[in-house]
């Protein structure tokens, strides 16, 4: 979630949270476009706040990725399929299921996804930050400490 | 010299000659190291040098682009170690317990090279010692006079055999093509690394299939319809192969994809896909038993298949467009299973 804290001095106390007083959750909520701009099974790439993103139209919602492959960095804009919930990058074929998050095929990693939600016709993304992958430690998990040894 | 590995599945370790690359030396000894072009265009083969030290023979290997060499990032396809190294891999390593042939290191002599087009060439390569295939799988192949390496599927189907048969499509400023279209060849020695690749075919799949090959990319299909029509395998199954080069000039293996129809009795179709000249009619006493299409080959698979896949297994091979264009149908038309759809990757 969005640093509560940041850039708003003293924080309140936590019980005093409303809606209204959330001011950088809320203007970490960005809408992308109208729901009806990206069509079924089909991938769209926006720039948020210089934020490049990628966004699927699943059929049954929307998911906001980072707009490369965990893979190998390929441009998933262009080298994503979506058919029947599944985006597969035709490079290597990693795959993942968009309602489930599941991963499928020969994929090893998740795929990062920002929240989602459709508001009066509209589509937003929670960007509070640039997910991206580490692709040099090659895992996601802390725990694991390959490649961190040197 | 002694290479260790730090891989996801533990640590391990393989020796490796004078000269050798670490990636050649790993898969001879039957380690799973991570590959796909063998030949420094993929970067699939990126690991970690730890420790040691390594020379780069062709340091404008256009995967270099693709890793990072700051940190130490290397391709183990173009690197021989100078002494004993660590590798970190980022994948699983262990050693191959398959009973595939490993890969090895072979002399050849080339035999019998003729063109097949104006720009395509066929040639056989006399091995120094017989080497087992999957039918798909290709051969690294590196000549004295040439730099670099070039990685190319085999033709010819058959296991033991110490005859091997490449293709090979004529690029603009292509060394080794120059090379091999402009000298006389016959007799002249090369090293042969392999087999390599992951796309192969086997008689025991019990699947029909479907090929979709652009020009020199057909080699593999080849060898794959070798192997199916020598074990008899379109009694059962079905086979779809489309072909696609530019006109009906560029078409070559005619004679041999016709007499693999004609074996088949039915069970397998032929379709050459032309893409910049469209064919008069559908068939052509030109092309006994094929028949002829005009488009990118991927559309007229599409086109021809839509409402006829099934349980399948999809080859794909050749040029970089072309290979994206089929997996797409593969996958949203053909809505093949991620692993009955086999290529590898060269770019």
């Amino acid at each position: 979630m969005a640093d509560l804290t940041s850039g708003k001095g003293k924080p309140p106390a936590l019980s005093t949270y409303s809606a209204s007083q959330i001011g950088t959750n809320i203007m970490s909520w960005k809408r992308i476009c109208g729901s009806g701009d990206i069509a079924v099974n089909s991938l769209e790439k926006f720039n948020v706040d210089g934020i490049d993103i990628v966004v699927a139209n699943y059929g049954d919602g929307f998911r906001a990725f980072p707009p490369v492959c965990p893979h190998m960095e390929e441009p998933l804009a262009e080298t994503g399929v979506l058919v029947r919930c599944v985006l597969t990058c035709t490079k290597h074929l990693w795959a993942w299921d968009l309602k489930t998050l599941e991963l499928r095929g020969p994929a090893e990693k998740p795929l990062k996804t920002y929240e989602m939600k459709e508001e009066g016709g509209d589509i937003f993304a929670f960007i509070d930050q640039e997910l991206v992958y580490d692709f040099d430690e090659e895992a996601d998990d802390p725990d694991d400490d390959f490649f961190s040894k040197s | 010299m002694n290479i260790n590995v730090l891989s996801k599945a533990g640590e391990t370790s393989f020796t490796c000659e004078e000269g050798e690359t670490l990636l050649f030396a790993g898969l001879r000894q039957g380690l799973t190291l991570p590959y796909e072009c063998a030949t420094g265009t993929c970067g699939t083969c990126r690991a970690r040098l730890a420790g040691g030290e390594v020379e780069i023979p062709w340091p404008d290997a256009p995967a270099f682009a693709k890793i990072k060499r700051e940190k130490g990032d290397i391709l183990m396809c173009q690197c021989r170690p100078r002494g004993d190294c660590d590798l970190k891999i980022p994948a699983n390593v262990t050693k191959s317990v398959t009973d595939d042939a490993l890969p090895a290191h072979r002399k050849g002599i080339v035999k019998a090279p003729r063109r097949l087009t104006h720009d395509v060439m066929h040639f056989e390569i006399q091995l120094s010692s017989p080497m087992s295939f999957k039918a798909g799988q290709f051969v690294v192949i590196e000549a004295k006079d040439v730099p670099g390496r070039r990685a190319y599927s085999m033709v010819n189907y058959q296991t033991g055999t110490q005859t091997i048969s490449l293709v090979v499509k004529r690029k603009p400023g292509g060394g080794f093509s120059d090379w091999l279209f402009e000298g006389n060849i016959e007799g002249e020695a090369l090293e042969v690394f392999g087999p390599l690749g992951q796309a192969t075919f086997q008689a025991e799949e019990d699947k029909d299939m479907i090929c979709i090959a652009g020009g020199s990319g057909i080699a593999g299909m080849m060898s794959i319809l070798e192997c199916a029509t020598s074990s008899n395998y379109f009694d059962n199954h079905k086979g779809h192969v489309f072909f696609g080069v530019r006109s009906p000039a560029d078409a070559f293996y005619v004679e041999e994809l016709s007499r693999y129809v004609a074996a088949a009795k039915g069970g397998l179709e032929v379709t050459l896909a032309f893409s910049h000249q469209p064919p008069a009619s559908s068939s052509d006493d030109a092309f006994p038993g094929l028949t002829l299409a005009a488009g990118m080959v991927h559309e007229v698979a599409a086109k021809t298949m839509a409402g006829r896949y099934g349980d399948m297994i999809g080859y794909v091979a050749g040029p970089t467009p072309m290979v994206d264009g089929a997996i797409r149908v593969l996958i949203t038309e053909a809505a093949l299973a991620r692993d009955c759809i086999r290529y590898d990757k060269f770019a």
